[in-house]
């Protein structure tokens, strides 16, 4: 090793920097153990390092950050004197080019550079503390700066959209109001004084115009333009109940109210209304293409830094709403009708085809976790109930007879499992039994179940039952997807096995079956991280306060502002995290932190977490609860389903 | 790149890996895409119309399904339509000198073709027999069919197993998978015989899915019950330690059974070691032995005439031997399956390297991982990629109560000696301590009268086997800590540090910890727990080399 130039060293280092391109702890420690070997090395290497932050794309600057900090700290001098010198200058550059979450571990980071190494008996800080120290002011004038610049372009914001919108970019326009309504919502405190008759005069008119609009979709469920439209207008409907808006945003809805009037007069009585049912199907699979760059969007799980907004406004983005509505529908609408043919021992596997691609087709969308948020938040109809159509207004009721004389619903009370389940037990276990093809048989593993979800593959059957569960089964997705999202931020771990009585016990939970205690019944474990651990019993939450400095006022301890979540238990935007204290709120885990006695390692480089934990008594401690809880005796089984 | 010796059935062109395009690929109904991934290259498969299943687990459309050390096949009942692709890896060759090994077909699969020719109708009809016995079984009290599945190595036994397992749980049932061969893990790592009810759908990409952990899984979790046979051969002192552990392990499977209804009616599905099936002396008592504990109902033989005659001899339309078996006339059927010709022969590096990224992923989470992990950033590749982090502790390593087996791998070195110390501790065959009394009395209690068998046959085995019931080859380690620990695994018994012997080796699971380091001289040894926290007080079982030496499992 020794023997090599320092050029050789470098260029194998920087190749091996390259294919760094996540948290990898491998890759880390491997780079480390290198660097470590190579102390001979040293000026090179940290040449390859500062080089290798600076030029990376913003994405790979977190893990190569990881391995200067595992560097520093698992060897120490003299990469601490080589990195240091221009510390100020790598850290700052990586630190204007990454997003927010990368920021705040990169400021977890830095905090553990203040301190010792954990373990050490070096009561040094990890980096001298001028380096440290620059950095953070660095930091905080930005922050400050920023803060400051985020207000004033709130404000500009607000005064620029008191001009009245063109009433022809309606739809835009309705998620343009919400979103201001939103970014107004967490900037201004809501002014007091607002004419209350305006007010109820506006929401008269959004009425009316809601009530045509069901009209209109009422008569023609299937065109996309009408539904788009009243969603948009229910939509606007919840965020008026739900917001307080000022004066001039009111203005401003009021003139979009009125310019939906005329047109929802012309559509009215539009010929959609007379669209053949049989063509109905058609016209829907050729729409989910051109909607198909929204699924992708709403099925990853939402960046957690701003969970709010990211609903908020894919929530209002009209053409999204216009998907929900319409799957929605497709549920609504009643499925095909059971293949009879393949009740036939030698069904043509033509025929199925068709079928299945059809309702493969319409699949996917419904399945879109936007949906279970939505029912969640009462924006839309449980899946059980019609959605608007339910809602109509009586006098529109002659619409729906219309499609079902149409062939619209024919056979659906059909029940298909009952046929396969009398077909397959006559099934010999025989050898010979074994060779006949049945694949009227195979109904029962796809066609009898034909509602099909899009993120999983699992099937439903297409029964009012089979609905429900899809809908729980689309609810536990939405919601693990947001836990998964939450849980990538903190360490993970695999639970021990049960023993053999608890096996005995424990049932499988499926995601179908009515929520209860298959939700959050089962944090076995306390997390890793012990006390301030997230996954501690009691999430430590307050509502998120209405007046405005103390929305904008940042945690003490760690000067981060409160991320508002709605909360579905609550009904209720809420701060996680949080903890008040007296006047204050902290978040609760920089609380727990600090009130610990001591700064308590949090270093950020896992190898160095891992030393850490085995020091720290505290982590012991919070494990022994765990491991107490966890006994056998209460048969508490944690399958997080 | 590609390896040598490996053909490919379809000629492709060269594709340059760098830009291959995503290939498509379409499948008429009733025929299956074959493939192949190396460990280190990894393929994403996104199903675009119609349906398919990977071994009966259904794909859902446009999803993307990551592939990485893989040898599966994709069927379709309906015809569809899949795009292959090979993922984005960066570099594929590293500094290290860890390629990716990349192969010609389809998004760079070592191999990948299409068949027509599928045994699909043979292992469906088998799922649509044992839907008509559960039917029965619902209807009239009866316990649900109990499955054996029986073949050589590579005969597609496990493929069997998940497909039935998928096909029942799709069709709404909860079969408990009972997994005894020790050289592949069953949610969990390899030497470990395990028994889970499965009745969410199974992980496409993983296999049988992950174990719980603390966090959410995308896919719903499986809770096995794990136990720990240290070896990869079954008949290992004549079976002498596989047969007790078998008995425990149905003993608590029906204990499940009695209690849990939908369980009951769906029945179990066994899956066992390729070995059994070899025709080794003393595989057919071994047979015996499982089909009597289990009181298997059907007896499915993939690939073997032999085996399938010897078994119809001793078998067919005999009464099962379930205690209910005379009042329902219950009786076994041998069946014979055809193996599929998608069946490859897994070499001993590719077993070797699934059973080291059992392991990983066991500790490190279900990203797909082996040696080129170093190489590849998955996290951002594989959509159901769940990251742990294990805990890395020291720990004294004479506080610990490791046993280990003294009939396994004998020319090991000089620590297999006998210690008589641990002679005469267990006077009795099933645990009757005070301490376990309370977590077996209930399954034992329960089990009686549905099993019958399995209490009083066990121990009749023992004392007729040989002398091997006076004792159990287990003994305690003394320290000082071996070097061989190093890279090893112990697993973490649930029995306290003062059980028998016999209790140790019955004990199920709790966990595995791996050997990082060993300091002789400070008698301490560096372990990475999947926990953090102190380190229960329980026995533990070090099976020394086995499953395998993972070398810098933490660097």
């Amino acid at each position: 090793m020794s023997g090599l130039a320092s050029e050789e060293v470098a260029e194998d280092y920087k190749s091996s920097l390259e294919d760094l391109t996540g948290n990898d702890r491998f890759q880390i420690s491997n780079l480390t153990v290198i660097a470590k070997e190579n102390t001979e090395h040293a000026m090179a290497i940290s040449r390859v390092l500062e080089n290798h932050i600076r030029t990376t794309p913003p994405q790979h600057k977190l893990p190569a950050l990881y391995v200067v900090d595992s560097i520093v700290k698992n060897v120490g001098t003299p990469y601490t004197l080589f990195l240091g010198r221009n510390m100020y200058q790598t850290f700052m550059n990586a630190y204007t080019l990454v997003d927010a979450q990368t920021r705040r571990k990169l400021d977890e980071m830095l905090k553990t550079w203040k301190e010792p190494v954990p373990g050490s008996l070096d009561t040094r800080p990890v980096f001298p503390p001028d380096i440290t120290r620059s950095i953070e002011s660095a930091l905080i004038k930005a922050r400050t700066a920023a803060l400051q610049q985020e207000q004033a372009r709130s404000n500009l914001l607000q005064r620029g959209r008191g001009g009245g919108t063109p009433p022809a970019m309606a739809r835009p326009g309705v998620s343009h109001h919400g979103v201001n309504g939103q970014s107004h919502r967490t900037m201004t405190p809501p002014s007091g004084h607002r004419p209350g008759n305006e007010l109820d005069a506006l929401n008269r008119d959004l009425e009316a115009c809601i009530l045509a609009a069901r009209n209109d979709f009422a008569s023609a469920p299937f065109d996309p333009t009408t539904q788009q439209r009243l969603k948009a207008l229910l939509d606007l409907q919840t965020i008026m109940r739900n917001q307080q808006l000022t004066p001039d945003q009111l203005r401003l809805v009021r003139d979009q109210i009125s310019a939906f009037r005329p047109q929802t007069s012309t559509t009215y009585p539009g010929p959609s209304a007379v669209a053949a049912p049989p063509q109905a199907p058609q016209a829907q699979i050729s729409t989910p293409p051109a909607a198909a760059p929204i699924v992708p969007v709403a099925a990853t799980p939402t960046p957690a830094q701003q969970p709010v907004s990211q609903s908020l406004q894919s929530l209002l983005n009209s053409r999204t709403l216009a998907e929900l509505i319409k799957n929605t529908a497709i549920r609504q609408q009643p499925t095909p009708p059971p293949p009879v043919p393949q009740m036939a021992p030698v069904a043509p596997m033509g025929t199925m085809h068709p079928q299945m691609s059809a309702t493969g087709s319409s699949t996917p969308q419904p399945d879109n976790p936007l949906i279970a948020a939505l029912r969640s938040r009462g924006i839309l109809p449980p899946a059980s109930a019609p959605p608007a159509m339910g809602q109509a207004p009586s006098g529109t009721g002659e619409a729906l007879p219309f499609l079902i004389p149409g062939g619209m619903r024919p056979a659906s009370s059909v029940p298909t499992p009952p046929v396969s389940m009398t077909a397959s037990s006559v099934v010999p276990a025989t050898t010979a039994s074994m060779k006949i093809p049945r694949v009227a048989l195979v109904v029962s593993l796809y066609e009898a179940k034909s509602n099909r979800c899009g993120t999983c593959g699992r099937r439903f059957p297409a029964t009012q039952e089979g609905k429900e569960k899809k809908a729980r089964h689309l609810d536990w997705h939405f919601k693990t997807n947001q836990r998964m999202s939450e849980a990538a931020k903190r360490a993970q771990t695999r639970s021990w096995y049960v023993d053999e009585r608890d096996w005995i016990k424990s049932r499988e939970v499926d995601d179908d079956q009515p929520a209860g205690d298959g939700d959050d019944n089962a944090d076995g474990e306390s997390g890793p991280e012990g006390a301030n651990s997230k996954t501690g019993p009691p999430l430590a939450w307050i509502r998120a306060p209405n007046d405005a400095a103390r929305r904008n006022t940042p945690c003490p301890i760690c000067q981060e502002k409160f991320e508002s979540t709605w909360s579905e238990d609550v009904q209720d935007w809420i701060w996680q995290d949080a903890v008040q204290v007296g006047t204050r709120v902290y978040h609760a885990s920089c609380y727990a932190e600090v009130t610990k006695g001591g700064p308590v390692a949090r270093s950020s480089t896992p190898q160095a977490q891992v030393q850490a934990r085995t020091s720290t008594p505290d982590s012991v401690l919070g494990k022994r609860k765990a491991e107490t809880s966890n006994s056998p005796g209460k048969t508490r089984i944690k399958t997080e389903v | 790149m590609s390896l040598p010796g490996l053909e490919l059935t379809q000629p492709s062109e060269e594709r340059h890996l760098a830009s291959a395009p995503p290939s498509q690929i379409n499948l008429k109904a009733g025929s299956e895409w074959r493939f192949e991934v190396a460990y280190g290259h990894i393929i994403k498969v996104k199903l675009l119309t119609g349906t398919a299943e990977l071994f009966g687990t259904e794909l859902a459309e446009s999803q993307t399904y990551t592939f990485s050390g893989t040898k599966a096949a994709i069927y379709t009942w309906h015809g569809c339509e899949l795009e292959v692709s090979a993922a984005d890896t960066g570099n594929t060759a590293t500094s290290d000198g860890v390629n990716a090994v990349a192969g010609h077909g389809a998004g760079g699969c070592q191999s990948e073709y299409t068949a027509e020719e599928t045994p699909m109708t043979e292992y469906a009809n088998l799922h649509f027999a044992l839907e008509s016995m559960r039917q029965d079984a619902q209807g009239s009290g009866k316990d649900g069919p109990r499955v054996l599945l029986l073949g050589p190595e590579d005969a597609g036994k496990t493929s069997l197993a998940k497909i039935l397992t998928a096909y029942a749980t799709k069709v709404g049932r909860q079969p408990v998978v009972v997994n005894l061969d020790s050289t592949e893990g069953m949610l969990s790592v390899p030497g470990t015989l395990t028994a889970t009810a499965f009745r969410t759908m199974l992980d496409i990409e993983e296999g049988w899915g992950s174990s719980p952990m603390s966090g959410p899984s995308p896919v719903p979790v499986k809770l096995p019950l794990v136990y720990c046979y240290p070896s990869a051969n079954p008949l290992d002192a004549e079976g002498s330690v596989y047969k007790p552990i078998v008995s425990r392990l149905a003993l608590s499977v029906m204990g499940r059974l009695a209690e849990d209804e939908e369980a009951r009616e769906t029945g179990i599905i066994v899956d066992t070691p390729g070995i059994l099936s070899s025709g080794k002396p003393g595989s057919l008592e071994l047979i015996n032995h499982i089909v009597t504990e289990f009181a298997i109902t059907t007896i499915v033989i993939l690939g073997s005439e032999r085996l399938y005659s010897t078994m119809v001899k001793q078998y067919d339309q005999k009464p099962s031997a379930s205690a209910s078996a005379t009042i329902f006339d219950e009786r076994v059927s041998v069946l014979k399956l055809s193996k599929s010709g998608g069946c490859v022969d897994r070499d001993e590096t590719f077993r070797k390297a699934t059973r080291e990224s059992q392991i990983r992923s066991y500790f490190f989470g279900t990203t797909i991982s082996s040696s080129a992990s170093a190489a590849l950033s998955l996290s951002s590749i594989s959509s159901s990629a769940v990251t742990l982090s294990p805990h890395a502790q020291v720990m004294d390593f004479a506080s610990l109560s490791v046993y280990n087996y003294t009939i396994v791998s004998s020319d090991d070195d000089e620590e297999d000696e006998y210690d008589p110390s641990s002679l005469g501790m267990s006077g009795s065959f099933l645990p009757s301590g005070a301490d376990d009394a309370a977590a077996h009395n209930p399954n034992s209690d329960r089990a009686a009268p549905l099993p019958g068998v399995v209490g009083s046959f066990s121990e009749n085995q023992q004392t007729s086997a040989s002398e091997s019931s006076s004792h159990v080859p287990l003994k305690k380690v003394l320290p000082p800590a071996s070097s061989a620990l190093a890279n090893t695994l112990i697993a973490v018994t649930h029995a306290s540090t003062t059980s028998t012997p016999a209790q140790v080796r019955d004990a199920s699971i709790m966990g595995f910890l791996y050997v990082a380091e060993v300091d002789a001289d400070k008698g301490k040894i560096r372990v990475l727990a999947p926990i953090g926290g102190r380190l229960p007080p329980r026995a533990m079982i070090w099976a020394r080399r086995w499953p395998t030496e993972v070398v810098g499992l933490v660097g």
